[in-house]
């Protein structure tokens, strides 16, 4: 475990005295049912995807066999390239219209409280049902988006949004954006809050406008807090496959297959377990070396978490 | 001293763009919405017309009638309730003792323990998923509440762990101790004088885990293929994969399974934020 002593959270000099009275090793019974049932969830499965990778369907071991006919079969490098896609398209738009929402909201102005709570409405709706909301609002035919694009003008003819090839990426991004991005400015909004006034008032001393505020005060204060917030982010981007799965399964022609609806199309559909094992441990490996990258970075700013 | 005060006036936004941006903002998030309750109340003919009807001259509520007594989506719901408040009492019982654990206890392993249960907030689904449903089908729990309440106890319990962790640390551990030098036992300390003042902590917490499973889909495609544990996700799927779309059924059924969660959450908004910034930002 190198990553361990990168994620403690615990090695604060403010850390919290500890009652000296009983037995420490008590804390073992507290936590060990939580820590049972995720070993078995978590751990085990884990551990047995490794095993399937590398078997064929009877048990036997066939090394990299898996590894290999999975990584010839042609969706595989397009699914790779649509998973950067999807998850670079979204986190940018996630965190700049996020902080952009931050920033308004932070603002003092009657109806805050309303338009905060409205805000977070996106985030909190099953992703189910704004895959089927949106994909009705960009039905070709009766959309209304299609509508409210023709009437002025702005188009010519309606266009098949699900359909095109060229488009459907781009409007699953757009649907991703609009569930995530209130997430980010909740999570900046309460840091934004938790600047201390002095810093404002240094600014303010100096003559700052409110634009050199953000850009001078308010970012490199929220900066922690956006870099743990883009880690999760790219987690949920790579967990929550709903919108895609809902919408087009992965089509149209693979448009919009990602690595992780291949995992699941390959297991459940085509009912290869073993080379979806090895495209999950793929999968898992670049996962784990993306969110190591990210720990370090986080851990090399201690001074700025509290 | 008012001239002083009025040369420090903090900058902000110049008001027009506040509006601006606060009614943008309003509709991009709710619009959505509004088209959603509308369509699910217009008749089919007024859905399918071109230019869309931006008020239905009749409202109907066929579109409801057919998605609640004529679709399985009532039976779904119950199951979504079953599993929703099973796997949140469940998650809120294992966090509660594993946040004691760990807020109150210096052990051996802590640390890595403490990151480990992170590791598995951070863990992409898709790729345990078929080892999972291998488990699942040795033990007998495909097709069964308690599989999808134990399954679900990998999306709710690490978060839920982190942020009562932060929660319980948060309160004076002088309490316990005058508790434990009257004779108290550790348990009695967790749930005589943590918990009633956690309140707030448990209540995030349990709309964090409630507003998770219910909105949960890939789970449930997997594990649930049988009619009678399959989740309103699944089912809401089913109405619009089939190969003619009602959509005003479809939207119905998502007026449906939208409402509790929006009232769940409305109500419980301050808490649930406050929780769960708290747990971030402390860390």
């Amino acid at each position: 475990m190198t990553c361990g002593r990168a994620t403690l959270p615990q090695k604060s000099p403010t850390s919290r005295r500890i009652i000296p009275m009983q037995r420490q090793s008590t804390g073992y019974f507290f936590v060990l049912p939580a820590l049972m049932v995720l070993g078995m969830l978590i751990a085990y499965p884990v551990a047995y995807t490794g095993l399937l990778s590398v078997t064929d369907n009877a048990g036997t071991y066939v090394g990299l066999e898996n590894f290999r006919r999975i990584l010839s079969a042609r969706a595989t490098a397009s699914a790779f390239w649509n998973t950067i896609w999807w998850v670079f398209g979204s986190i940018v738009f996630q965190i700049v219209l996020g902080v952009l929402t931050a920033i308004l909201l932070n603002q003092n102005f009657s109806g805050r409280a309303i338009v905060r709570s409205v805000t977070l409405v996106p985030w909190v709706v099953p992703g189910i049902v704004a895959a089927t909301t949106w994909a009705w609002m960009l039905h070709t035919e009766f959309g209304i988006i299609n509508y409210m694009l023709t009437a002025p003008g702005l188009i010519d003819e309606p266009v098949g949004w699900l359909t095109n090839g060229s488009t459907v990426m781009p409007v699953m991004i757009a649907i991703n954006i609009w569930k995530m991005f209130p997430f980010v400015a909740i999570m900046v909004l309460a840091a934004l809050q938790s600047i201390p006034e002095d810093l404002y008032e240094a600014a303010r001393i100096d003559g700052a406008s409110f634009w050199e505020e953000v850009w001078y005060v308010m970012l490199p204060q929220v900066r922690s807090v956006i870099v743990a917030v883009t880690l999760l982010l790219v987690i949920w981007a790579l967990n929550h496959i709903t919108i895609i799965y809902a919408i087009t399964r992965g089509g149209p022609a693979n448009r919009t297959l990602i690595t992780p609806i291949q995992i699941f199309r390959t297991a459940f559909e085509s009912v290869q377990f073993n080379q979806a094992a090895a495209l999950s441990v793929i999968f898992f490996a670049v996962a784990i070396v993306i969110v190591f990258i990210y720990i370090r970075i986080l851990a090399s700013n201690p001074g700025e978490t509290q | 001293m008012s001239t002083k005060a009025q040369t420090l006036k903090r900058p902000g936004l110049p008001r027009p763009l506040i509006i601006i941006g606060s009614i943008v903002l309003v509709l991009v998030c709710l619009f959505p919405f509004w088209w959603m309750a509308l369509s699910s109340v217009k008749s089919l003919r007024e859905l399918y017309t071109i230019p869309p009807i931006w008020w239905p001259s009749m409202p109907t509520f066929d579109n409801y009638y057919k998605v609640l007594f004529e679709s399985n989506i009532p039976r779904y719901f119950l199951n979504s309730i079953i599993i929703s408040v099973g796997s949140t009492a469940l998650a809120l019982v294992l966090a509660i003792f594993a946040s004691y654990g760990f807020a109150r206890f210096d052990f051996r392993g802590k640390p890595l323990l403490q990151s480990l249960v992170l590791v598995g907030q951070l863990l992409p689904t898709a790729a345990i998923i078929v080892p999972l449903f291998i488990t699942l089908r040795v033990l007998g729990l495909v097709n069964t509440y308690w599989g999808l309440i134990l399954v679900y106890m990998i999306i709710t319990l690490p978060l839920s762990v982190w942020m009562l962790t932060s929660y319980f640390k948060s309160i004076p551990v002088e309490l316990d101790e005058a508790a434990i030098i009257d004779g108290a036992s550790r348990l009695e300390c967790l749930l005589r004088i943590t918990l009633p003042l956690s309140l707030p902590g448990l209540a995030s917490v349990t709309v964090y885990a409630f507003v998770t499973t219910w909105n949960e889909f890939i789970f449930a495609l997997c594990f649930a293929t049988d009619s009678s544990v399959k989740t309103l996700p699944i089912g809401l799927a089913e109405f619009s994969t089939e190969f003619n779309t009602d959509w005003g059924a479809v939207m119905a059924a998502s007026v449906v399974m939208t409402l509790p969660i929006a009232i769940l959450f409305l109500s419980m908004q301050r808490l649930f934020v406050g929780g769960l910034t708290a747990g971030a930002t402390k860390g």
